[in-house]
């Protein structure tokens, strides 16, 4: 069993460590530059590498913490969108800015890239891309400008290829799509969804991965999407706790992540009782199959319970591995 | 006549910098609590001011004591812990509430009183109580004890009645409580309605209920159902797209609607023409005697200066308003 974390992670230590919010305020009344800013973002971008390195993930995100919100960085890639009024994020106290279209899309490119070279070259553990999916692009953003979200939907689908396809040479592992959207609303027509996420992962030279989060609509999804190019599911098991006998029963066509620690709550898991949850399914499924990780990003909880929630990865992948070569947990 | 498009404000205001470097002093152990106390009172009359300057109708005391609209309360009970801080936008961030014991108030209601007190003996119109609702001190805070949630936004009803009360005992003829988070989950809203029962039952105060940043579409017509006398809705941030929203639930006969018409999330100062035009489209689907005119949200976020001038856009439009033929 692999462990890996899903998206952002907090952008202030919890010591002395670098720290982008008082950089951010130093930055805003003049006290630092630019530059100085920046390193403060890179330095904080190396800690989260550091953790990954030190609990021994297996694939891990750079934190995201040049991104101000899950689209942040592809709005500055894009041309005829930009990062409009607050709204909530789904059910957290987070507000992102949504995405105002006022025009044809286009893309052009480069911020995305630049920060995961940047990151790249700062880690020892292989990082992967996270990128807000087409379906959860076009639910939180306003349309201004197209009004037929069908012809939305198609130009959404061609400058995230592209996007995607922009970072195949920077030396990450996966792409991973981030599809709350599919997660938290019902109603999706899932015929057209599978066919639509097919199309955005056709022909990518790098592995694709979907993660579905927040909503307790992530088991309805492991049938229809399993087979559409992906090569991991990233499954939130906190929110739809019926997903992890889904995939016991069922398991599907490519390798299944499960979200069993949760990334919105202080309370520490057991690692013992996780360990004990997995055990059958990574029998089921065979070890190289199966990940662990956080429920979403980890940037809703402090830093301390942050890292916190990377340790029980580790030490749950540690238990199973340790089990595996003893006859298991009993 | 009475007064048409009454202006208020939602609560919070930009501290200033007089009071910035002394809560930072505080922090540091080189003024005692008094002091701290002083800057706050200093600032406060800072704010009363502004708006009485302004011409606003009725007005907000700041909340120059406050840090964060949840964390005031956690601090301030019993049963919660303090956790680092946490990002909520941008690059605002406050310290989430660990709920670790039975809530409860540690020496009786009141907490909010001194401060409503101390503003309202400085000017002659009206000062609202402002009290942050019990769903959202739940959904806001981490929960390490309670079994569930319904259990912990029931108790915390209790204690935000109490409050309340204590502000109403203590002459505040308005009582704001905040519930932001009142959207979040579309499935609790009978829950949060349920507990708003509870803050606002016997309460001889005019009462409001300050909603921002959701998904309106969830909770509509559902949220009318809230025990109060007013919903503060904000709208500007979304280009009143609300008002199209509002326009098709049919607003009810016994509620007020206060509405957000600057953004206070945006440095972007508003022409006095598009906050008229936002007005003027509430004016389609509210009638004139349940509007009232205010900013989206609390003016924290601004610049003393950014605060200022929003207001005096948000006054010089609704006074432009007042004098034209057809609203008198």
């Amino acid at each position: 069993m692999r462990i890996t974390t899903l998206g952002s992670y907090p952008k202030i230590p919890y010591d002395n460590g670098p720290n982008v919010r008082s950089a951010i305020q130093r930055f805003e009344r003049k006290s630092i530059g630019p530059f100085e800013l920046d390193q403060v973002f890179l330095r904080r971008t190396r800690h989260v590498l550091q953790v990954a390195e030190q609990n021994k993930l297996d694939l891990t995100s750079d934190g995201l913490i040049r991104w101000n919100d899950m689209f942040d960085g592809v709005v500055r890639d894009l041309d005829n969108v930009s990062s409009a009024g607050l709204l909530r994020l789904f059910d957290n106290n987070f507000y992102y800015r949504h995405p105002l279209i006022r025009g044809r899309l286009s893309f052009q490119g480069g911020v995305v890239r630049w920060w995961l070279k940047e990151a790249v070259a700062s880690s020892k553990v292989p990082i992967k891309a996270v990128l807000p999916g087409p379906f959860t692009f076009l639910k939180l953003s306003q349309d201004d400008s197209y009004h037929n979200s069908d012809a939305l939907l198609e130009d959404l689908v061609e400058v995230l290829r592209l996007e995607a396809l922009s970072l195949a040479d920077v030396g990450i592992a996966e792409v991973q799509w981030d599809e709350p959207a599919l997660a938290y609303y019902p109603d999706w027509n899932m015929t057209k969804v599978a066919a639509t996420l097919a199309q955005l992962t056709a022909q990518q030279p790098l592995p694709q991965a979907l993660a579905l989060y927040w909503g307790n609509g992530v088991g309805r999804w492991l049938e229809p999407l399993s087979g559409v190019g992906f090569s991991r599911l990233y499954l939130d098991a906190v929110s739809d706790p019926g997903v992890v006998s889904t995939i016991t029963n069922n398991p599907p066509a490519c390798e299944v992540g499960l979200g069993l620690v949760d990334a919105r709550q202080v309370k520490k898991e057991s690692v013992d009782e996780l360990a004990r949850q997995l055990q059958p399914i990574v029998r089921r499924l065979g070890e190289s199959n199966v990940w662990l990780h956080p429920s979403s990003g980890l940037e809703l909880l402090p830093p301390d319970h942050a890292e916190a929630k990377v340790r029980i990865l580790r030490d749950v992948r540690d238990t199973i591995r340790g089990s595996s070569g003893n006859g298991g947990l009993g | 006549m009475a007064q048409i498009l009454k202006t208020t404000s939602v609560g919070s205001f930009p501290k200033p910098p007089a009071l910035i470097r002394a809560r930072q002093q505080f922090r540091r152990g080189e003024i005692s609590a008094e002091d701290l106390r002083q800057a706050e009172r200093a600032a406060t009359a800072e704010v009363i001011a502004m708006q009485e300057a302004l011409g606003l109708d009725i007005l907000v005391h700041g909340e120059m004591e406050r840090g964060d609209m949840v964390a005031y309360f956690a601090e301030n009970w019993t049963g919660f812990a303090e956790s680092l801080p946490v990002r909520s936008y941008g690059n605002r961030y406050y310290h989430k509430p660990v709920v670790t014991g039975k809530v409860a108030l540690p020496a009786g209601a009141g907490l909010t009183v001194e401060s409503w007190r101390a503003a309202q003996a400085l000017t002659e119109k009206p000062v609202k109580g402002m009290l942050t609702g019990p769903y959202t001190i739940c959904d806001w805070s981490f929960n390490d004890y309670y079994p569930d949630r319904r259990s912990l936004v029931l108790d915390l009803a209790h204690l935000v009645h109490e409050e309340a009360m204590a502000l109403a005992l203590s002459g505040a003829q308005y009582i704001q409580i905040d519930e932001p988070a009142i959207s979040t989950r579309p499935q609790e809203l009978d829950l949060a309605i349920e507990a708003m029962g509870i803050v606002t039952r016997d309460l001889p105060a005019h009462t409001i209920s300050h909603i921002c940043y959701g998904d309106f579409e969830a909770i509509l017509p559902g949220l009318f159902d809230l025990p109060v006398d007013q919903l503060d809705l904000e709208a500007a941030n979304g280009q009143f797209q609300l008002l199209e929203l509002l326009r098709r639930v049919s607003w009810p006969k016994h509620k007020e609607l206060a509405l957000g018409v600057v953004d206070v999330h945006s440095h972007r100062l508003e022409s006095v023409d598009e906050v008229k035009a936002g007005i003027l489209r509430a004016l389609e689907v509210v009638p004139l005697e349940q509007l009232y005119i205010d900013p989206d949200c609390g003016l924290k976020t601004r610049t003393w200066e950014e605060a200022s001038q929003k207001l005096a856009v948000m006054m010089e439009a609704v006074n432009a308003l007042r004098s034209e033929e057809g609203l008198k």
